[in-house]
């Protein structure tokens, strides 16, 4: 394989397949933030979260595909999809089991399976093809490259999200009382702190940004009910290489996931689909608060 | 009649927290110590490390003339050391009868038995009645633990340490939380363990500590501030300065 | 008067015979409904008792040993795998060769796996058991060796070949020979629970921390449990096999191990009756519900777990036993 790729070619190929992982890995970074987020202040493991970007994906489709309106609309509604949903579950069903972490996480893979069966209900089986802004179909150039437009906005918008998690976590009050939280529960209730309305609003968030990433990664990734599963899985794999409840270090583990899966696949295309959980069997065996993670 | 217990320079960091400075001391076969300081000494840490729920930092820990220092958990209890903790780790859930059980099985090769049923053995199942009876729970056995009185379960946790028939027992605060009658009833049990047993407890309660020690152990700040006989300790000056209440028989809460 | 050791449960001054009449309809049930059953709905009661025994192997170590393990079916598929690719690639359909083997490799991937997993726990035990049973998936999917030409999975399965015992299969002997082994199985299942080991890993599940004060080998105990339950798994899988007339990538992800822990959580966990009730009402449940809408049923399976959790905590199993056991306390009383 790297035989047949000789020269400047090779380091042409490096290249688009490393930023091939990257804008990948930038989808699989807006899928794992949020859940990240969920599990480190409300130690919430929500195995549905997957099931909310195929949400979002879906809903998506039907504003941008099906009733062919603009793209951003389209991402924008599949957020608040998703977030809706994601605020119902949590509202009516998790907040009741405050204390039991274990029928928690149960719960939310029950929920896997309504929501996926529920999405092939009103959308049917088949898969969708990928769908983008019409603006960004074409390619830029640059460096003597030509690159798809739509992954290039997708690297951007993975950068401009991670900048704005990271600020809000660092710079605002909310952030401040999320991180407080996340080190001390009753001390920050304590404090007189509504932390359960500021839990509500977490999960919200984090929804909201699961089917805001199923329509920026519907690009890539185009939409299909197994996403309910796959993106689970995709998302734990980033969330245990970078560490629990780190934005930085879901950054980098859906990076370095996104390269490892792309560089897999085009250099040694027969493992492709072992490198990752090769990377995460031995990362968790290692150092299992992951890469970046505070110790569970 | 020897060492039951050596520890050398033994020493536990948490991070930027040095939780005991190069602590030694050795416990003879038979001697009832008591480890005393306020909260925040270092007692448990201690007894974390000799029963091997924390790693050391450095230092060493013999057990009657063997290494113990990284030994795992278990295997300290098959050598003989028994432990109880200060929050009871009783299984809440399970019955009297159950905790015990699971308490005289831990010892015994026949824990891994796997085909004849846990009441099946009448032997161990006499001793679990003894054991019980002893706490004067058998009424109760088939209770869950979480619904017997708190006093009832320190002296059900207690009594277990002793059913496997340890060399050495670490108390960790038997009494907390105990009326005084039922800490007399404390002292009274480990005044009426044999020569064979030697007792470490950790305690805030001077009256359990003067009613039982031989010797007395002072923690401050992770160090060893003073070691000597109860009437030895009770006149150092040191001691009296930081830990205000000696002779006063301060009760826990 | 001084009794020698602790008395014998009190039900038994009730008059033993009250105890017995669950065993005893269950035994009913069992042995003598399939004769006047239908054909279709013997296939069915062969499917409960597949799903019976997945889902007791994995409430061994979910309901006593306290691990929540996303990947069960990874050992339900090796087992039948195993069988299906006895036949496919080497013409093999004798029924002890398949059985032998295939329970080898489940018990091999579950002693494989085990050691990758029991290094650490809660979350982290969650996904990558979930992520293992994925990669299997994964490889099912794509290696040729383990594909019907043209397909995914295996196809063409067939009841199996007794060797020296003739037997002309049919939908109620196949039943029967299934129920030897659920039964052999369950009773097997039975003693380990009460033995001194069954109890060490209800003591694990309650507080680890403390078994290990007490002398036991904790990952030790979790290990066994683990590979004791991998393998029956891999029975039922090798039965569901013969069974299904085939077998496909997906038996080995998380939408078939969500199965038994379904079953094992509605019918009531940390019970051997409890994942059996949650099979028969899974089963039984589906059967009819595909008859009115085959596409719903898995948002009826969600639903229903979701309540349950929600509102039947113990599970529906343990709550009928909760009743049975007030009903003969208040007969035992006349």
């Amino acid at each position: 394989m790297l035989k047949k790729v000789r020269g400047a070619y090779l380091v042409e190929a490096i290249l688009l397949n490393l930023l091939n992982g990257i804008s990948y890995g930038m989808v699989l970074f807006l899928i794992a933030s949020g859940m990240s987020i969920v599990m480190g202040i409300m130690g919430i493991t929500n195995l549905a979260h997957g099931a909310l970007y195929m949400v979002g994906a879906y809903v998506g489709w039907t504003i941008a595909v099906q009733y062919d309106l603009s793209f951003w609309l389209a991402a924008l509604l599949g957020g608040l999809g998703a977030g809706l949903v994601g605020f119902l579950i949590e509202r009516g069903f998790l907040r009741h089991l405050y204390k039991q972490p274990n029928e928690q996480v149960l719960l939310t893979f029950g929920f896997v399976y309504v929501l996926t069966n529920l999405c092939i209900w009103v959308w049917g089986g088949r898969f969708r093809t990928q769908f983008t802004d019409p603006a960004l179909a074409g390619f830029v150039n640059f460096a003597g490259l030509s690159y798809p437009a739509a992954r290039v906005e997708i690297i951007l918008i993975g950068l401009v999200l991670a900048a704005g998690l990271w600020w809000l976590q660092e710079k605002t009050r909310i952030g401040a009382i999320v991180r407080a939280g996340m080190d001390d529960k009753e001390m920050t209730m304590g404090l007189g702190i509504n932390l359960e309305r500021v839990a509500m609003l977490v999960f919200f968030l984090a929804s909201f940004i699961a089917g805001f990433a199923g329509v920026i990664g519907a690009q890539l990734l185009g939409v299909n009910s197994m996403m309910g599963t796959d993106m689970l899985l995709l998302a734990l794999i980033v969330i245990i290489v970078g560490g629990v409840g780190s934005i930085q270090g879901a950054l980098f583990g859906g990076i370095l996931i996104g390269v490892v899966d792309a560089l897999g696949k085009a250099f040694f295309p027969g493992l492709a689909m072992f490198t990752m959980y090769l990377a995460m069997i031995i990362i968790l065996l290692v150092k299992p608060s992951g890469l970046m993670g505070r110790e569970l | 009649m020897g060492e039951a217990l050596r520890v050398e320079g033994l020493s536990k960091r948490f991070g930027g927290v040095q939780a005991l400075s190069e602590v030694s001391f050795c416990v003879q076969t038979g001697e009832r110590l008591a480890i005393i300081g306020p909260n925040g000494a270092g007692k448990t840490t201690l007894f974390n490390l000799i029963s091997g729920q924390l790693p050391v930092t450095a230092g060493r820990i013999y057990f009657f003339g063997r290494e113990i220092t990284n030994l795992a958990v278990y295997r300290r209890a098959h050598l003989g050391l028994a432990r109880s903790f200060q929050i009871t780790s009783l299984f809440l859930n399970l019955s009297v009868l159950e905790n015990t059980l699971l308490t005289l099985y831990g010892t015994r090769p026949s824990r891994y038995q796997m085909l004849r049923s846990i009441y099946a053995d009448r032997q161990i199942l006499a001793k679990a009645r003894e054991v019980i009876e002893e706490t004067l729970l058998w009424e109760k056995r088939d209770w869950p633990v979480k619904n017997i009185s708190y006093g009832e379960q320190r002296r059900l946790e207690i009594g277990l340490t002793l059913a496997a028939g340890p060399k050495l027992l670490l108390l960790d605060e038997p009494s907390n939380g105990l009326t005084s009658a039922e800490s007399a009833g404390i002292v009274k049990m480990i005044n009426q363990l044999g020569k064979k047993m030697t007792v470490l407890i950790v305690a805030h309660d001077m009256d359990l500590v003067f009613g039982v020690a031989e010797r007395i152990i002072v923690l401050h700040y992770g160090q060893i501030i003073s070691i000597g006989r109860p009437e030895e300790i009770q006149a150092d000056p040191r001691v009296k300065e930081i830990y205000m209440g000696i002779g006063e028989g301060a009760e826990s809460a | 008067m001084a009794e020698s050791r602790p008395e014998p449960r009190r039900w038994f001054r009730h008059g033993q015979l009250i105890q017995f009449i669950p065993l005893l309809s269950a035994g009913i049930v069992l042995i003598v409904l399939p004769v006047f059953l239908p054909s279709h709905l013997q296939i069915v009661m062969t499917k409960f008792l597949i799903f019976a025994l997945f889902a007791i192997s994995f409430d061994l170590i979910f309901g006593y040993a306290g691990l929540l393990s996303l990947g069960h079916a990874a050992y339900f598929g090796a087992g039948g795998y195993t069988v299906a690719v006895l036949m496919l690639r080497y013409d093999i359909n004798s029924f002890w060769i398949g059985v032998l083997l295939g329970l080898f490799s489940a018990a091999l991937v579950a002693a494989l796996f085990g050691l990758i997993v029991l290094r650490v726990s809660g979350l982290y035990f969650l996904l990558l058991t979930f992520a293992l049973g994925q990669l299997l998936y994964s490889v099912a999917w794509n290696w040729k060796w383990l594909n019907s030409p043209g397909m995914q999975g295996i196809a063409g399965l067939s009841f199996p070949d007794l060797g020296f015992l003739p037997v002309s299969w049919n939908n109620l002997n196949f039943y029967y020979f299934v129920l030897l082994f659920f039964a052999l199985s369950y009773f097997i299942l039975r003693k380990i629970t009460n033995s001194p080991f069954g109890h060490a890993l209800v003591g694990i599940r309650e507080g680890e921390a403390r078994m290990q004060s007490l002398g036991y080998h904790t990952w030790l105990y979790k290990y066994l449990a683990f590979v004791i339950a991998g393998t029956f798994a891999g029975l039922a899988g090798i039965f569901f096999a013969y069974h299904n007339r085939m077998i496909a990538p997906g038996h080995f992800g998380v939408t078939t191990s969500f199965l038994p822990m379904a079953m094992a959580i509605i019918g009531g966990s940390g019970t051997l009756f409890g994942p059996v009730i949650g099979a028969a009402m899974i089963v039984f449940v589906e059967y009819f519900a595909s008859i009115v809408t085959p596409d719903r049923w898995p948002l009826i399976l969600g639903s229903i777990f979701v309540l349950s959790i929600m509102y039947v905590r113990d599970g529906i199993g343990v709550y009928l036993s909760r009743l049975g056991k007030k009903v003969s306390y208040l007969w035992g009383k006349h």
